[in-house]
């Protein structure tokens, strides 16, 4: 589904190497997921695979649904399926949740082709959803994340995406913030959209969260790049052994 | 019509030597003489009953404007609204295309008006209004002001608020602005419990310029004012805020916060601002607050991420920050259609 080949990026005019010849390939319907330390270059591949600014691919490709992902602005990424869950989600003041979302949704659907959302249909799902995530109806209508406390604005990106429905996430760090209560009800929500034709690149610093979403792939990064891989099992042993031995 | 030799009249206009005048040169402006320059201005003015228009001879307001509105319009025309007057229906003034007038707004005890004004022209020329509200106690003025005017048009539209105890003003002003323009809000405290309300913005594209300008001159207590200003300025446009909060030493308790916040949508347009606070009561609160920059580029990213294009998630966040001026208004819907609009032709 998504092909990374040999990825390198670098910041600062050149300066800095963040990914250092990085390979990866996760098939339709798997979940893998990214540890390492911090200032491993973790973000950095969600932000590099999401289109922002600030950095330069000097060497590498990314076949994504055998498009050149790397030549899409971010907003036709989004279009095609991508999405990111931000470690960080930004506040959007002024702008409510509700009109923010159905903007956002509508401006995919008429970019692969297809009808709008009718607000009746729109704000039927949205309730549904919120529910199962537990978000009170009145944060819906407030303007996003001003003023959520960190395991709500996670929590809105999960109602994000589920609104959305991509066909490619990664998640940056998407257990920071949250409680126990919250990060059972995310992964509720995560787990739902496992599906064939979906993949899950799931970035965290530590293993607790893929109790609750169990990955197919565990890969660390260190340095840039990917330096070793295994199954669920894999995680449970970086928790024990640490990365160490996994740097440069 | 009086005719005065050009340079003359040229001499009396206000230019950028003023301090009061050095961002909006109007003497620069009319050099080439442009038409309504001297001549009267009609405004169509339309009242609901119960309301009386006529013709007086009045003295001439202080302001350099006020007294080059008397040399050519003369009279002025006052609109009387009696003592506990209600309506729910507003003043209309509308077709001040060209030249000088003087409108004088009598507003007696208890009274409550609306005053709806067009500012609008789409041939060049030269505008001046003199406007003065006179609000006896207890009385509630609620002005509401669009402006949009081709990129040719010079026009200053003054007006001179006195207000008694107890007396109440809320205005919105929504500005496109024109090739010269300032709205300058004057308003004199003559009596306590002042509660005043001053909102507005400017959207200016291509080398488009307004100014506004307020003076509030508090000389009795209690004072309660808020006062917001938004700017969106593109292309080679000049957005210009001079606020400034009097409070003089008998207007103790005064509650007073000014803010301007304006953002930049390109490289090459200019923002002038200069709030100022003179305060000689010593039991007062006053703030005033002045930003200036550009959109989040992070908050860019984040809804491009989401898959909204980047010039529609630019006029949304924009849309969200002129928004806030207008919050307070009973129906905004027509000026946040104007402002969508805009939005989607320069964002």
């Amino acid at each position: 589904m998504i092909k990374i080949k040999n990825l390198t990026a670098t910041v600062n005019d050149g300066q800095q190497t963040i990914l250092n010849g990085l390979s990866l390939e996760v098939p339709a319907g798997e979940v893998h997921a990214i540890m390492g330390p911090n200032g491993a270059g973790k973000s950095t591949l969600s932000y590099v695979l999401t289109g922002k600014d600030g950095y330069d691919v000097t060497d590498g490709s990314v076949d994504y649904l055998g498009q050149d992902l790397l030549a899409m602005e971010p907003e036709e990424r989004a279009s095609a399926g991508l999405f990111l869950s931000f470690q960080y989600p930004l506040e959007i003041p002024g702008v409510p949740t509700m009109h923010f979302l159905r903007t956002a949704l509508n401006a995919q659907r008429k970019s692969r082709g297809e009808d709008i959302m009718a607000a009746p249909e729109f704000l039927k799902k949205a309730r549904a959803i919120a529910a199962d995530l537990k978000i009170k109806p009145d944060m819906l209508k407030r303007p996003l994340n001003v003023g959520f406390s960190g395991g709500e604005k996670k929590r809105m990106e999960i109602f994000q995406m589920m609104m959305l429905e991509p066909k490619f996430i990664i998640m940056d760090e998407t257990d920071s913030g949250l409680d126990v209560d919250a990060l059972r009800i995310v992964a509720d929500g995560v787990n739902a959209l496992r599906a064939p034709d979906r993949g899950m690149l799931i970035i965290t610093h530590y293993q607790r969260l893929l109790d609750y979403i169990v990955p197919d792939r565990v890969h660390v990064l260190s340095d840039g790049k990917i330096v070793a891989s295994g199954d669920a099992d894999f995680a449970k042993l970086l928790e024990k052994e640490g990365y160490d031995k996994y740097a440069a | 019509m009086t005719n005065m030799p050009h340079n003359a009249l040229i001499e009396q206009l206000p230019h950028r030597r003023m301090e009061a005048w050095k961002w909006t040169d109007v003497r620069g402006a009319a050099v080439s003489e442009p038409q309504g320059l001297s001549a009267a201005c009609n405004p169509t003015i339309a009242a609901p009953s119960g309301i009386d228009i006529s013709t007086e001879g009045v003295a001439p307001s202080e302001s350099v404007m006020g007294k080059l509105a008397v040399t050519f319009a003369h009279n002025a025309t006052v609109i009387t609204v009696p003592a506990g007057f209600k309506s729910d229906a507003p003043v209309l003034l509308s077709d001040m295309k060209s030249g000088h007038a003087r409108l004088i707004f009598k507003i007696g005890k208890g009274a409550e008006i609306s005053v709806t004004e067009t500012h609008e022209s789409g041939a060049a020329s030269f505008v001046n209004i003199d406007m003065r509200f006179d609000l006896a106690q207890g009385a509630k003025l609620s002005r509401t002001i669009f402006h949009n005017d081709c990129a040719d048009m010079t026009r200053i539209s003054t007006a001179q608020i006195n207000a008694w105890a107890d007396a109440e003003i809320t205005q919105h002003t929504l500005s496109f602005g024109g090739g010269l323009t300032r709205f300058e809000t004057r308003i004199a405290s003559l009596g306590e419990n002042l509660k005043a309300e001053i909102h507005g913005a400017y959207l200016l594209n291509d080398k488009r310029h307004c100014d506004m300008t307020s003076y509030i001159d508090l000389g009795a207590q209690s004072a309660h004012i808020r006062q917001s200003v938004k700017g969106v300025v593109a292309g080679k446009a000049r957005g210009v805020f001079q606020g400034k909060f009097h409070v003089r030493s008998p207007a103790q308790f005064t509650d007073a916060e000014m803010r301007h916040d304006a953002m930049m949508l390109s490289d090459t347009c200019q923002i002038r601002a200069k709030p100022e606070l003179e305060i000689y009561a010593d039991d007062v609160a006053c703030a005033h607050g002045n930003t200036v920059g550009a959109l989040d580029e992070s908050a860019l990213f984040y809804m491009r991420q989401r898959g909204i294009p980047l010039r529609q998630a630019r006029a949304l966040l924009t849309e969200a920050f002129v928004a806030e001026a207008f919050d307070g208004m009973a129906d905004n819907s027509d000026f946040m259609s104007r402002i969508t609009d805009w939005l989607e032709q320069n964002s």
